[in-house]
């Protein structure tokens, strides 16, 4: 009973201090609150932008008077033929100039007439996104001429078309909307996982490393109190600041659909209550579980500096983990779900791919958390009163 | 009543850094912090432990509070052993240590109460305790501002008074009048007297201190603490008898460095 009442009054005076330190929790939740919709409009600005150059079928063409057949084609095609910069190249490595460029030889049409296969050169600069994505939509105008003219020509000799498509190729597409959004949105947990350690960080360095620096936790250990009752109070308080951050951070992403200007991206990005929750049963126990492990690392500390520059270690991991699914194309692997907050990553993705996860895929990371808040706080309880005295 | 029972502690000290690009390190020296601390301080008395700096003084009250484990020894509250049965023993004791950070965005009250809390008293009986003590500490104008911009005087009254929250029958106090003036220290002394006296509850009360006027006005009893060791113990007036001296500072030096020179170099630093 003594325990609890203990744990009970040392979490509600670490909630009250924290409450009380304004700027650094309007800082955490301002962040919180706001990393969602940012990140949403920041998105649908770049999907929006993709979207109109993708509909503006204009293509640039350098030599355009050597090449009148091909104008025609294009204007037929009903696309706008605009004239590139003389200086195009040199633009386009300085990533002035985006869209991708057609060179016409100057003999093209003689060329032509003549039978022979003259040269179009198709530029682009492939480190240019914009570049790189419009370039096989002219690739394949271009592809159109060419199949127009072969078609013309063997028209002539009164051969069939048909004799040059042997098959037809049909492209069928398994990807559902969401999954080809996860390409996109797939950056989404990492934030969110982001915004729970940056908003659990402060509070765990504080009830720790920065009683130490204060001068308060012997006072604090001369109580007829039981380590583990402390450590669990200020535990319970750095989880509650971690987990009310997860809270915001997801539920801040269901108003935030109203402000995308994309439809596509709307159209992609399905996330309704059942999915917040979703997020919020995997990010629950990390937050608990990171809060621990912070605290491990802070209490060794003697200054709230020296457990900035401990603690570094560990935002690293965490930021880092969830990149190995970039880097590595094999895709999900059974082990992923051991590592905290790969794991976590990867079951965000699976709820924004649209696909639930079950039971036994967040059993394991459920125990791996479990196990490193046990941990984290039993090496606190055991270091506490050690660390009172130096 | 607070026995202490030849009590000794080392520590290895911090190691010197290396030389140069050699891997080799030099052993860090153990330093005897506590050799022989041996005394017992009774109900309704103020007892005093003057010692000149690292003699030993906050070490010994950090192992009456539990916070470090002797190597040899023995301490024991009211009865109760330390080592064996550290909480209920601290429960028996107000201790203001070394170190008396306060929590900057609380009220003074709310600092009092949270260890009251932590005692295990009730809400309303550690703000009713919260008051009569900042009333006889002459704080009760602090009492609902935040500890941040307390003065030193201040925030010693606090840390007091939060050390005293559950009315402890000993009260152990590290330099208390460590950077007070002297209307604050005079304030303390006052309250002191108070709680050795049988209206105030008769404490027992230990208190450290390198400053000898304090030990002169206040204490019923002396161990003078030197090397890590309790090298004398008496009333102010037994020490300056012993020492043929009309100066209790001059006293002090007598025996608190008299017996250094005796121990010569072996104090400090041996080698591990």
């Amino acid at each position: 009973m003594k325990f609890l009442s203990v744990a009970l009054a040392v979490y509600k005076k670490e909630i009250i201090d924290a409450l009380r330190d304004r700027r650094t929790m309007l800082i955490v939740l301002v962040t919180g609150v706001l990393m969602g919709p940012l990140i949403l409009i920041a998105l649908s600005g770049f999907i929006a932008s993709l979207e109109s150059r993708a509909e503006q079928r204009e293509v640039y063409v350098s030599g355009l008077d050597h090449g009148p057949s091909l104008r025609n084609y294009f204007e037929r095609q009903t696309w706008t033929v605009k004239a590139a910069p003389v200086d195009f190249e040199a633009q386009m490595r300085s990533s002035k100039f985006a869209d991708p460029v057609v060179v016409v030889p100057e003999d093209f049409e003689t060329g032509i007439l003549h039978g022979d296969t003259p040269v179009v050169e198709l530029v682009i600069d492939s480190a240019n996104k914009q570049s790189a994505s419009t370039a096989p939509r002219v690739a394949q105008l271009l592809g159109g001429f060419s199949r127009e003219r072969a078609a013309l020509s063997l028209a002539m000799r009164g051969v069939s078309r048909v004799l040059l498509d042997q098959m037809q190729v049909e492209e069928r597409d398994l990807a559902s909307t969401q999954t080809r959004a996860i390409r996109i949105t797939g950056m989404l947990p990492f934030f969110v996982l982001m915004a729970v350690l940056y908003g659990a960080l402060n509070a765990a360095l504080d009830t720790t490393a920065g009683e130490r620096e204060r001068g308060s936790l012997e006072p604090l250990v001369m109580n007829p109190a039981d380590s583990l009752a402390l450590v669990l109070g200020k535990w319970g308080a750095v989880a509650s600041v971690g987990m009310m951050v997860a809270l915001l951070n997801c539920f801040s992403f269901l108003p935030a659909q109203w402000l995308l200007r994309s439809d596509t991206l709307q159209a992609m990005f399905q996330f309704g209550w059942r999915e917040a929750l979703m997020f919020l049963v995997v990010l629950l126990p990390f937050a608990a579980a990171l809060s621990a492990v912070l605290m491990a690392v802070a209490i060794r500390c003697k200054s709230f500096k020296e457990a900035q520059a401990s603690t570094a270690f560990l935002i690293l991991g965490v930021s880092l983990m969830p990149m190995m699914t970039l880097f590595n194309q094999s895709g999900d692997e059974g082990w992923h779900l051991w590592v905290p907050a790969l794991a976590q990553n990867t079951l965000m993705t699976q709820v924004l791919k649209g696909e639930d996860f079950t039971l036994p895929q967040l059993a394991v990371p459920l125990l791996v958390c479990a196990l490193l808040t046990a941990g984290g706080l039993w090496f606190v309880s055991h270091h506490l009163r050690r660390a009172a005295v130096k | 009543m607070i026995t202490i029972e030849h009590l000794a502690r080392s520590f290895k000290a911090a190691a010197s850094p290396r030389k140069g690009w050699s891997l080799k390190r030099t052993p860090a020296p153990v330093v005897h912090a506590v050799r022989d601390v041996d005394f017992a301080a009774p109900d309704g008395r103020i007892t005093g432990l003057p010692g000149p700096n690292g003699a030993g003084k906050t070490a010994t009250l950090r192992m009456l509070a539990g916070l470090i484990a002797p190597d040899a020894g023995r301490i024991t509250v009211d009865g109760v052993d330390v080592a064996s049965r550290p909480l209920e023993a601290l429960a028996r004791m107000g201790v203001l240590s070394d170190s008396r950070g306060l929590y900057t965005r609380l009220t003074a009250r709310e600092n009092i109460v949270y260890y009251g809390a932590l005692q295990g008293m009730t809400r309303d009986a550690a703000h009713h305790r919260a008051e009569s003590l900042a009333r006889m500490l002459d704080m009760y104008a602090l009492l609902e501002r935040r500890t941040d911009g307390f003065s030193q005087g201040e925030r010693m009254k606090t840390a007091l008074a939060r050390a005293l929250v559950h009315d402890p029958a000993n009260i152990v106090l590290d330099e208390p009048t460590n950077g007070l003036d002297v209307v604050a220290t005079r304030a303390l002394r006052e309250s002191l007297r108070f709680l050795r006296s049988p209206e105030g509850g008769g404490k027992c009360i230990v208190f450290s201190t390198h400053i000898m006027q304090e030990v002169e006005r206040l204490c019923d009893s002396v161990v003078v603490v030197s090397q890590g060791l309790s090298v004398a113990a008496g009333t102010v007036a037994e020490l300056l008898e012993r020492t043929g001296q009309q100066d209790f500072e001059e006293a002090f030096v007598k025996l608190a460095f008299a017996h250094e020179d005796a121990i010569g170099t072996i104090g400090k630093g041996v080698p591990a």
